[in-house]
């Protein structure tokens, strides 16, 4: 073993410019690894160890319902403290003045109790405790919605129909997280002031939580347990019970996801370098013929030669692997800056052992697996060798190089399961990048053949370009494995922005003319005349409104909904529990299409008319029976009719359509969706606050904008991991360039010494690259086009969109990149002086 | 052209090379008169200054000291890109080790000086050029396909093929074997005579300098002995 790493570093020594060249093959691809993994995983432990922050508490209980007094029996034999609170979206807005309109938000309120939170604090400015600021109607207002309404601390605000001093800037709030999606700004008040707003009625959704601290500090198990008693005592399985360990459950399953699918990005680039590496080893060992033929004669076995080999990969792999490791590192310094909240960024600690471990180790693992397929053939370099230079390769051991291959593909496999922590999903992507490279190794062997078939005296133009087509079309091109690695790289970061493209062309696709822009939700059924009129005297069209009764499935077919949940599934115990808004109308809207019975066509009897999935789920038939409970009063309903409804119309639709008579005196309330001019949005959203504080207006359009800020930010991520791939490729290229340096060099000097001035020598090298750019852009944008396809319409389910000018994009690109790349990388071939002709032997 | 203006003229060519911190001087105040058509041979053991002599004449290098003139006009003293074409329309080579193009067939490393210049029907010239060497039939064939005496006849078509009044020569039989190279250096000859080029060759081979008109041997860099051979030269 001494004698191999001695004679492994004898070997390595001399050869700085390979040295440079494999290590930055590897290192690119494993910088992304450890960035993309530290930041996964220092973001997934800061969670856990804010966790008790991010709760505000050990556990808490919450339902869209008050919590009742089974809530307050549940914890009665457990030693606790507590504190409610409430969370609803609502416009505020700011009081009439004589001198301006009053203006409105849409926001985020949170009402709290004492004692809130448990751990961790609201910090705000001036800093003062929490529940001082909100004593006698204090309120605390995110930065941004007091910047929107012009609005300064000690200005009052109005919530619902009541007035609250804003008494402080928030600047952190422990238990949310924002950059996430969020309806609005952020607004504090007491708990105690909120009934007074009268945001409380029918029809708004509220969120109500406990929060619970354990007097005895149990550990994690305990506090499981304490979790899983209250979960037996609470009857409702609409209330939900979690403890600080499960803190963000969807957040953490949301990165989880993330990181696992940029995981894969950033093993492409890996991979890609990979190419890079198999390319080097072939030129490295083509230099070695002779040394390795004089060690078979000094009676070196050819397995340990072939040792000797993988040994010397295996240190250039580390030596690349831990560069890229400290890129990596370098990265995750800088990128939590990016990162939409400064909370978060907080989390990322750039020093990840066990991220620097997976890069460092699937490095390597790249370096020599992509590697031994070359490797193998000094075991058919024949001893002959040494005396002549012509001698015969040895016969090739078949088994040998399936093995290898094999292996190749079984590792790429692994190192995708590792990445994306799912099999099902590595099987996939090893099959897609096998399929995509195949096909680009396909297709530049079909251009290059159809080049070499072009009788080039027949093409016009200057020689630069006959001579350029020719060096394409010339047999084995040395920077084959180039084009491949750079149609990959284009591939992966057009397939990327074309996804990119689709989503956001879906969200923002021009809205029907006849589209609501606003939906009101929680208006009182005798406020509905005024409001409408409010509404028409602000300009808005279709004006659509419909009765809606909040109501909880209590049995079907006299079976309690506590038997049918009981064993059910998550998604089903959902369907049966939440609560369920019913509609009533005359006639179905146009959208709606009845598949079985007759709307309202039997006398006598209450009727209801149910949505086919609805039913399918649930387990509904015609003639079912379905008892409600509408605020504590019982409501019998027989299905008369199965409807299918067309969602992607913008009717207001429901699951749920009652007869009128059957339920017109229930407690309800309305739902309007109106279509506002453009531009009269804010000022009519501002009127209809003004006059009707219960009243809370969501702006279809101003939502999508902010999906599609997160959005952006996301795609704009994984277009720059994936660009990596792209770094990786060019790296590859020039190493490919820069190997046939001396050979090219001689053909430099010999084209000048024939008479070609500098000038048209370098045209002469950049039309070349520009080929061989061309056909990477070609058959990576064809490649990336499809690829986005299958991914919108199959992964995605979203109608795919293709904008020409991504194509030629990056069509271009990579012509300007492998000219940039070629042509740097030949810059000192293209130096050399005609007369070296001479001097060569 | 002025038959009275030779077509070479060196003036006190020196050329000195930095070997390690040391001036060397490889070529020392070389005076030679090349008379259109002759034929030369410059001969001399290796490290004489040879080769630096044929660099210099070709403009493939410059003097330290001294002057070259072709046809009368000084080409020290011209820029990189002007004896660039210089070399294009003027000078046609042959070397040692054959030099074609290996990514083109043998018809386009002919073709190459032509496309080089922009002259039209031009493969119907390479096409001629590859028959009078004998190759007709082998135009499509990359250099790798073709033995060394096969290369080195493709090399001297394309050295001819643009009619250059002035033909360089690097040891152009150096890699063949004896019998290969006697064929190849019929036809350099042939073709010289027919076009009527004027041919400096390099050679260390004495088949080869019994051939010409005039032996230039060169010794540490200077010239030892100029003299006039064969039929044109007896005195």
């Amino acid at each position: 073993m001494r004698l191999l790493l001695r004679q492994a570093w004898r070997d390595l020594r001399g050869e700085r410019g390979r040295l440079v060249y494999f290590s930055i093959c590897i290192a690119v691809g494993v910088a992304a690894v450890v960035a993309v993994a530290g930041l996964g995983s220092s973001l997934e432990r800061g969670i856990r160890r804010e966790s008790k922050q991010l709760l505000g508490a050990d556990l808490a209980i919450g339902s869209w319902r008050p919590l009742g007094e089974d809530v307050d029996r549940a914890l009665e034999d457990i030693p606790h403290r507590r504190t409610d609170l409430a969370e609803l979206a609502t416009l505020v807005v700011t009081p009439p003045q004589p001198d301006r309109q009053p203006r409105s938000q849409l926001v985020e309120l949170k009402a709290v109790g004492h004692g809130y939170p448990f751990y961790g604090s609201v910090e705000t400015d001036p800093p003062r405790p929490l529940a001082e600021l909100l004593e006698n109607r204090g309120a605390v207002a995110a930065p941004e919605l007091l910047e929107r309404l012009g609005l300064d601390v000690g200005d009052r605000l109005r919530v619902g129909s009541e007035l609250f001093e804003v008494r402080a800037r928030l600047l952190h709030e422990p238990d949310r997280i924002a950059g996430a999606f969020t309806l609005g700004p952020r607004v504090f008040v007491g708990l105690d002031a909120l009934e007074r707003t009268g945001l409380v009625a029918l029809g708004s959704r509220v969120l109500r939580r406990a929060l619970i601290a354990l007097d005895e500090l149990p550990d994690g198990n305990h506090l499981d347990s304490v979790a899983e008693t209250l979960r037996g005592r609470l009857e409702d399985p609409g209330v939900r019970v979690e403890t600080y360990t499960q803190a963000q459950p969807a957040l953490r399953r949301g990165l989880r996801r993330l990181a696992g699918f940029l995981g894969l990005v950033a093993l492409l680039s890996l991979l890609v370098g990979g190419v890079g590496v198999a390319q080097s080893v072939r030129a490295w060992l083509d230099t070695h013929v002779d040394a390795i033929a004089t060690l078979k004669c000094l009676g070196w076995r050819p397995r340990q030669i072939l040792l000797l080999y993988v040994v010397q990969t295996l240190l250039l792999g580390l030596l690349g692997a831990l560069l890229g490791a400290v890129a990596g590192i370098c990265a995750l310094v800088v990128v939590p800056r990016l990162l939409p909240d400064p909370a978060l960024a907080a989390y990322v600690d750039p020093w990840q052992p066990r991220a620097i471990l997976r890069g460092t180790v699937l490095g390597t693992m790249v370096a020599v697996v992509f590697s031994l397929p070359s490797l193998l053939s000094v075991l058919r370099v024949p001893p002959s060798r040494v005396f002549r230079s012509d001698a015969q390769p040895l016969p090739a051991t078949r088994v040998l190089e399936v093995g290898a291959l094999a292996l190749t593909v079984i590792a790429v496999a692994a190192m995708a399961a590792f990445q994306a922590g799912d099999w099902d999903v590595a099987w996939r992507f090893t099959a897609g990048v096998l399929g995509t490279a195949l096909a680009l190794l396909l297709a530049a062997f079909v251009v290059r053949r159809a080049v070499a078939r072009i009788p080039r005296g027949a093409l016009p133009g200057r020689v630069s370009l006959r001579h350029g087509l020719a060096a394409i079309a010339r047999p084995a091109s040395a920077t084959q494995g180039a084009v491949m690695a750079l149609g990959l790289g284009l591939l992966v970061v057009l397939a990327m922005s074309l996804v990119e493209h689709s989503l956001t062309r879906q969200l923002t696709r021009e809205l029907p003319d006849d589209a609501p822009s606003a939906f009101l939700i929680g208006i009182q059924p005798k406020q509905w005349s005024a409001l409408e009129q409010t509404l028409r005297e602000a300009g808005s069209e279709r004006i659509e409104s419909v009765p809606v009764i909040v109501a909880r499935l209590a049995e079907i077919d006299g079976r309690t909904v506590s038997e049918l949940a009981a064993g059910a599934d998550r998604s089903r115990r959902w369907a049966l529990t939440r609560e369920q808004r019913i509609t009533y109308v005359d006639e179905l809207p146009a959208s709606n299409e009845l598949l079985a019975g007759e709307l309202w066509s039997r006398a006598g009897v209450a009727e209801i008319s149910v949505e086919e999935e609805f039913a399918d789920d649930l387990g509904i038939e015609l003639g079912s029976t379905i008892g409600f409970d509408v605020q504590g009063v019982p409501l019998e309903l027989v299905v008369t009719s199965i409807r299918r409804v067309d969602w992607e119309s913008f009717d207001v639709n429901f699951f749920l359509i009652a007869e009128p008579e059957a339920v017109a005196d229930a407690p309800q309330a309305r739902l309007a969706a109106v279509r506002m001019p453009a531009g009269a949005e804010q000022a009519a959203q501002d009127l209809v606050a003004a006059s009707f504080p219960n009243v809370t207006v969501i702006r279809v359009r101003e939502l999508l904008e902010r999906v599609l800020v997160l959005l952006r930010k996301l795609a704009l991520g994984v277009r720059v991991l994936g660009s990596f791939t792209v770094v990786s490729a060019l790296a590859i290229l020039a190493g490919a360039v820069a190997a046939g340096a001396a050979r090219r060099g001689a053909e430099v000097a010999l084209l000048k010494t024939l008479g070609m001035t500098r000038f048209d020598v370098v045209v002469c090298f950049a039309t070349e690259y520009a080929l061989q750019g061309a056909i990477a852009g070609l058959i990576g944008g064809i490649g990336g086009v499809v690829v986005s396809a299958v991914v919108v319409t199959q992964a995605l389910d979203v109608e795919w969109s293709f904008q020409a000018w991504r194509l030629v994009a990056t069509f271009v690109a990579g012509i300007v990149l492998s000219v940039g790349a070629g042509v740097l990388a030949s810059s000192r071939a293209l130096r050399r002086r005609p007369i070296e002709v001479l001097r060569e032997r | 052209m002025d038959s009275a203006v030779p077509r070479l003229e060196t003036r006190r060519l020196t050329r000195t090379l930095d070997s390690a911190g040391q001036p060397l001087t490889v070529l020392r105040d070389v005076d030679l008169v090349v008379p259109a058509g002759q034929l030369v041979a410059i001969l001399g053991p290796s490290g004489s200054g040879k080769s630096t002599l044929l660099g210099l004449l070709a403009g493939l290098d410059r003097p330290s000291s001294g002057e070259v003139l072709f046809d009368g006009e000084p080409i020290h003293t011209l820029s990189e890109d002007r004896l660039a074409r210089l070399r294009r329309d003027r000078i046609g080579f042959v070397f040692q080790s054959f030099h074609l193009l290996r990514n083109l067939t043998a018809l386009e490393n002919v073709l190459l000086p032509l496309e080089l210049i922009g002259v039209r029907r031009a493969r119907e010239r390479a096409g001629a050029l590859l028959a009078e060497v004998g190759l007709a039939d082998r135009g499509h064939h990359y250099p790798s396909q073709l033995s060394g005496g096969e290369q080195q006849r493709v090399a001297l078509a394309r050295a001819f093929v643009h009619r250059p009044s002035l033909l360089l020569a690097d040891e152009p039989t150096g890699n063949l074997d004896s019998r290969t190279g006697g064929a190849v250096l019929e036809i350099l000859l042939r073709l010289q005579r027919d076009h009527g080029s004027t041919l400096v060759l390099v050679t260390h081979d004495e088949a080869v300098a019994g051939r010409v008109d005039r032996q230039i041997h060169l010794l540490d860099g200077a010239v030892v002995e100029d003299r006039l051979t064969g039929p044109d030269g007896q005195p």
